[in-house]
């Protein structure tokens, strides 16, 4: 397994950063591609936004109320080896020992 | 018959990959938005089409990918909600028929999109099923608008005295690619046809979703009071902008409409 992170992306019109309204995911989840993962708002608007790989949820970067700036880390996830590397990855010596779900339970709060 | 004004709609059909058999559901976005913004961006499409609901989704006059007519008639609300009827024509649309959940159309609406869906069901209760009320107002927002002031702000930033007019001309100018001289004729065209919500009162089922801490939404509580058969759901520590991309708000309306 590798771990990969994701940024903030840009999300429009010059905007610095954006606020975490509510995770979609929580830590040991299994996420899809375009699965959306976090619910963001900016002083324009409010967004969700869908993950751009598969792999199992391993940190999320910041709480809801959170401001996060855009390209600093948003989520972590672990990935299998070979969808790794696109990116830049950062080697893992041992597999995550937690046991995940192979699907989300939406409604958390 | 198509009229000019609903063949210069952008509006499109969204399939689920794995369709339930149940009637499509229409979103009409707010004032200031578009599809993209108010239900693309926000989950709400792909939410609806994962839940295997087919969409509906259009972008008013001067919203969006929508033209934006010069004349200020081409923005009333009744000429809305004709050119929204006549694409429902084009997309296949049928009237209810008891026993047949594939039958009529379910509606969502959010803010400006809510008054629409609110006078399109009172009007229609043969096509619409079931509908859902976002950020709705009772008194319209954007019928106490001051255009002039708007229009002196605009010739030189000269402050705006009136509080809702100030922070509707904030989210004008800040909603992402707004056409601010079109949204001023809708304003104008709201001005003329004001929402009067005892006129005609819907007697399909109707869900009112609003955040707690939303200033522009007032009197979800007397509307829903006000209707037929109502629920209510309010959003904790939800404002105008941030409800609509809210979960709870989308988990709920998904069900809804399922029953």
């Amino acid at each position: 397994m590798a771990e990969i992170s994701f940024p903030l992306p840009d999300l429009g019109e010059g905007l610095l950063e954006a606020t975490v309204l509510e995770w979609l995911v929580k830590v040991g989840d299994q996420v899809e591609r375009n699965q959306p993962f976090v619910e963001v708002e900016t002083t324009k608007s409010s967004v969700e936004l869908p993950s751009p790989i598969a792999g199992i949820v391993l940190t999320l970067h910041g709480k809801p109320g959170d401001v996060v700036l855009v390209d600093r880390p948003l989520i972590t996830f672990a990935v299998a080896d070979d969808s790794a590397g696109i990116v830049g990855t950062v080697p893992q010596e041992a597999a995550p020992k937690r046991r995940v779900r192979l699907s989300v339970v939406l409604d958390e709060d | 018959m198509r009229t000019d004004l609903a063949s210069t709609l952008h509006w499109q059909q969204h399939e689920p990959a794995l369709d339930a058999g149940r009637a499509p559901v229409l979103l009409v976005h707010g004032f200031a938005s578009s599809t993209a913004l108010n239900w693309e961006a926000t989950g709400w499409v792909q939410g609806l089409n994962n839940a295997g609901r087919r969409v509906l989704t259009i972008d008013l006059p001067g919203h969006g990918e929508s033209h934006a007519p010069l004349e200020t008639d081409a923005y009333a609300p009744s000429r809305l909600r004709a050119a929204v009827l006549e694409v429902l024509a084009l997309a296949g649309a049928r009237t209810r028929e008891t026993g047949n959940p594939a039958s009529g159309v379910d509606l969502v609406g959010y803010s400006l999109g809510s008054r629409l869906v609110w006078e399109l069901v009172a009007e229609r209760p043969d096509l619409f099923n079931r509908a859902v009320l976002g950020g709705m107002s009772g008194e319209d927002p954007l019928a106490d608008f001051d255009l002039d002031a708007a229009d002196r702000f605009l010739a030189d930033f000269r402050a705006i005295a009136h509080e809702s007019t100030a922070s509707l001309m904030t989210l004008m100018q800040l909603a992402p690619g707004a056409n601010t001289p079109a949204l001023l004729r809708l304003v104008a065209a709201i001005k003329a046809e004001r929402f009067e919500p005892g006129a005609s009162v819907p007697v399909r089922p109707l869900l009112f979703v609003t955040g707690d801490r939303d200033v522009l939404a007032t009197g979800t509580a007397e509307l829903a009071a006000l209707a037929a058969d109502s629920e209510v759901l309010w959003l904790p520590a939800r404002t105008h902008t941030n409800a609509v991309s809210s979960r709870a708000f989308k988990q709920a309306a998904i069900e809804f409409l399922a029953r």
